[in-house]
């Protein structure tokens, strides 16, 4: 029998350990389970909101057992599950959720989230152009912008934040990063159209004490975290999480008279309350973030005016304000039933200048999200419920054009999960959104798994997306070209379809478990903003998608632990997507045919060493047509096949880790990414076409300094 | 070139192979420790800071019992040097009394007095 504090728990997950022989607990929260021989004779208990217990039967005896569970700490919808894999995909969870952790996080010491999926197979980051140095992430070969960003469940990173929001979240902030494929949950909003990614910061009341993290490279990047955490008592606690990272050494490897990378200093600063009641809990914090970049032709001086005598420049000024609140309330006379209360206020200011184009804009943005939790009949049938409001007031200047935009959002949803362990787990939620600008907006979603035996699982995904595109803040990449941007009519909302199939298995080779998934997403735009610049060398035509536009994607995916502490992982993916641009149906640019991975990880007998390696082959990408410029300024249909090479060691002593590492240690550049890099005023000048990297070999070197609780 | 890797590789080898037959030579040793440790904190702690004492090659609490069982080479380290550093830790270990000021540094939770949980 398995009780909570008080009540039984109903619909209970119990497990035995390393297999998949459980069962789920009956109305008086009673269950019956046939062991496995061969397996440990060791029971998982888990149960939503509760923490998970591992009993041993050996100690407790087999016949009658009586279990009680612990009450979690927190409301967070997702629990990431900690094992000693770095990255790993979630086996209980009814969607496919990729969990990296901090072990994982560490693998690539520098610098923010940009570092951080260089294990991962899903996830591909890229720059965005050749001066700023932005890097965009991919999904299923969609752009980042299909993928929602939530930082602890609450929508973030959205609107002006996109061009350089990976540079935002600093590595030794996040506690984990959780990926996940496809549509996700409905309770986010009606945002997450090709995946989700949530990002988990250092919580007050956990861990560490004190932090410290500085790094250097020898291109002269200089950056320092500190996190120091305070527990006033039981209740209260805070956290400080500060960062600072400093570049200010001009390079030009490639001698095309810019920058290979811009100039940068960032100020980034985040304190954090938690209040735990017995009933009420509270999390409340600040954030505020301050960054310059400067980029373009090496003898540009930004002090004396921006024309065409002085070079060609690029200046981004960024402040960003966030403030969030989040109230829990647990009902203590209901198990398993609680209230939430999410909200956010964020304002985001960007002043710049690229080359002869000036933009300057400012975001206010406000989220509200009200959501009750409970369940039908049993706890077996859970749903969550609520109400969310979401406020968008955008400020866009782009030389003598202005625009404004006043967006809000109100919506409802429903959502009911099903959980039994053994066969099946359902999500299937609804929510209904009035939108000022787009009318009436209806998202259906569905996600399941099914257990096909102990070693295999299926999981299916369905669902709905919608976003509002900000074209201007999303492709800052074309403000660094001579082209005019052109709009042709009135855009609508973006909406598509999303369709995923996954497959896991589970192989036993010796003591040690294979994991094999294959996983197929299909995506189908009904409407995209289309960003076509094939039609003529000095407009780039921004419209509706008028006709189709998909992406397919198909990627398998295999981890093993050969050796013990030694971790492998290889994966596979072939991206086939399209849209149809200027009546034709052709290969969307920018987007790998395929990509492989080889991760390898070696940890020495109890964690004083650790060895990564990981390996990233890239495919070829069809790039933007540019027969119609002068030879000089043409580039071939296709970039080439390249690899990336990266490596970390790093030592571990009681206090202090000392890491040192490598980037594109094959030293990988792509030649000429500027084209007339001579003239940047010319007619034809595109810094836009950036398929690789533009900067060499970088090796770092940093220390870890770690006061532990 | 390659002759170069080579002859590189077989050296590490052979420095390798040095190292093993070294570490056949001392002999290893098995201790269990009851300590005083309360949850899984403090089992972290414990075993983080006993992993990096001289000489010890394994470490492990068990959550049940509290009892930590410690693999180490007898030419680096004993017993006794083992159950002082758990003490420095802050916990008893077996007639051996937590030191006072490690124990009273210790989060409230994870101290002699409290409830086990």
């Amino acid at each position: 029998m398995i009780g909570g504090e008080s009540n039984p728990l109903i619909g209970a997950n119990v497990v035995q350990l390393k297999t998949l022989n459980g069962t789920t607990t009956d109305a008086e929260g009673h269950f019956n389970l046939n062991l496995e021989r061969k397996a440990p004779q060791k029971l998982v208990v888990s149960y939503v909101s509760y923490q998970t217990d591992t009993i041993n039967l050996n100690e407790t005896g087999y016949g009658h057992v009586h279990i009680t569970l612990n009450k979690l700490k927190d409301l967070d919808e997702v629990e990431v599950v900690s094992r000693k894999s770095g990255s790993h995909s979630l086996r209980t969870e009814t969607r496919g959720i990729t969990s990296i952790n901090e072990g994982e996080l560490q693998k690539a010491a520098c610098c923010n989230l940009s570092e951080s999926f260089e294990n991962s197979a899903s996830v591909d980051v890229s720059y965005a152009d050749a001066v700023t140095g932005a890097k965009q992430i991919q999904l299923l070969g969609l752009a980042g912008l299909y993928t929602q960003m939530l930082t602890e469940n609450i929508p973030n990173l959205r609107g002006l934040a996109v061009p350089y929001r990976l540079g935002y979240v600093p590595g030794t902030w996040m506690e984990s990063i959780q990926v996940s494929k496809g549509t996700s949950s409905v309770v986010n909003g009606y945002e997450a159209m090709a995946g989700q990614i949530n990002i988990e910061y250092k919580k007050p009341d956990e861990k560490d004490k004190f932090f410290l993290n500085l790094y250097g490279s020898q291109m002269g990047k200089v950056e320092g975290n500190l996190n120091i955490r305070f527990k006033l008592n039981e209740k209260w606690s805070t956290a400080i999480l500060a960062h600072a990272e400093y570049f200010g050494i001009k390079h030009d490897n490639n001698d095309d008279s810019f920058l290979d990378d811009p100039l940068i200093e960032q100020l980034n600063l985040f304190n954090r309350w938690k209040y735990k009641g017995d009933n009420l809990r509270m999390q409340f914090g600040i954030q505020y973030l301050k960054e310059n970049r400067k980029g373009g032709q090496m003898d540009f001086n930004p002090e004396e005016p921006h024309d065409a005598e002085n070079g060609y420049g690029v200046g981004v000024k960024t402040d960003r304000y966030l403030g969030f609140l989040k109230i829990g309330y647990i009902l203590r006379n209901r198990a398993n039933s609680s209230i939430g209360f999410q909200n956010q206020v964020v304002y985001h200011d960007v002043i710049s200048f690229y080359g002869l184009n000036n933009y300057n804009a400012n975001q206010f943005s406000y989220y509200g999200n009200l959501m009750f939790q409970s369940y039908i009949n049993d706890t077996r049938h859970q749903y969550t419920t609520g109400v969310s409001f979401a406020l968008d007031d955008y400020n866009q200047q782009l030389n003598d054009t202005t625009w404004i935009r006043n967006e809000h959002v109100s919506g409802a949803f429903f959502q009911y999960t099903y959980s039994n362990y053994k066969s099946l787990n359902l999500i299937a939620g609804v929510r209904l959104d009035y939108n000022n600008l787009f009318g009436w907006l209806f998202t259906p979603r569905l996600h399941a798994k099914y257990n096909i035996n102990e070693h295999n699982m299926l999981r299916l995904s369905l669902g709905r997306g919608f976003r509002t595109a900000n074209v201007i803040a999303e492709n800052t990449s074309i403000l660094a070209t001579s082209k005019q941007i052109v709009f042709t009519k009135e855009l609508n909302i973006e909406s598509s379809w999303n369709f995923g199939l996954t497959y896991t298995a589970y192989i036993d080779i010796g003591v040690k478990e294979l994991s094999i998934t294959t996983d197929f997403f299909h995506t189908r735009f009904n409407n995209q903003v289309i960003m076509d610049r094939e039609e003529n060398p000095f407009i780039v035509y921004i419209y509706n998608l008028d006709g189709k536009s998909y992406s397919n994607s198909i990627q398998v995916e295999a981890q093993y632990e050969p050796v013990n502490r030694f971790e492998l992982k290889l994966a596979f993916r072939y991206n086939d997507v399209k849209t149809t641009i200027g009546g034709e149906l052709k290969e969307k640019p920018f987007v790998s045919k395929y990509i492989g991975l080889l991760s390898a990880s070696y940890q020495t007998n109890l964690k004083k060493w650790q060895f990564d390696l990981n390996v990233q082959v890239n495919g070829d990408q069809r790039l933007p047509y540019t027969g119609f410029n002068p030879e000089p300024y043409q580039r071939p249909e296709r970039s080439p096949v390249y690899a990336i090479l990266n490596t970390q060691i790093t030592k571990y002593f009681k206090r202090w880790d000392v890491y040192i590492g490598g980037e594109n240690l094959t030293n990988y550049r792509q030649d000429h990414p500027i084209l007339q890099a001579n003239e940047p005023f010319g007619d034809y000048f595109d810094s836009s076409i950036v398929w690789g990297p533009i900067s060499g070999i970088k090796v770092y070197l940093g220390i870890r300094f770690t006061i532990r609780k | 070139m390659k002759l170069k890797l080579g002859i590189i590789i077989a050296i590490l080898c052979m420095a390798i192979m040095q190292v093993n037959a070294q570490e056949i030579k001392t002999t290893i040793d098995t201790v269990k420790i009851q300590t005083s440790a309360k949850c899984n904190d403090c089992k972290e702690r414990l075993e983080h800071n006993i992993s990096f004492e001289k000489g010890v090659k394994s470490v492990e609490l068990d959550n049940e019992t509290k009892i930590l069982t410690v693999v180490y080479k007898t030419a680096k380290t004993n017993e006794e040097k083992i159950k002082i550093a758990i003490t420095k830790v802050g916990y008893d270990a077996d007639e051996m009394p937590a030191d006072q000021k490690a124990h009273d540094r210790l989060p409230a939770c994870c101290q002699k007095d409290a409830d086990p949980h």
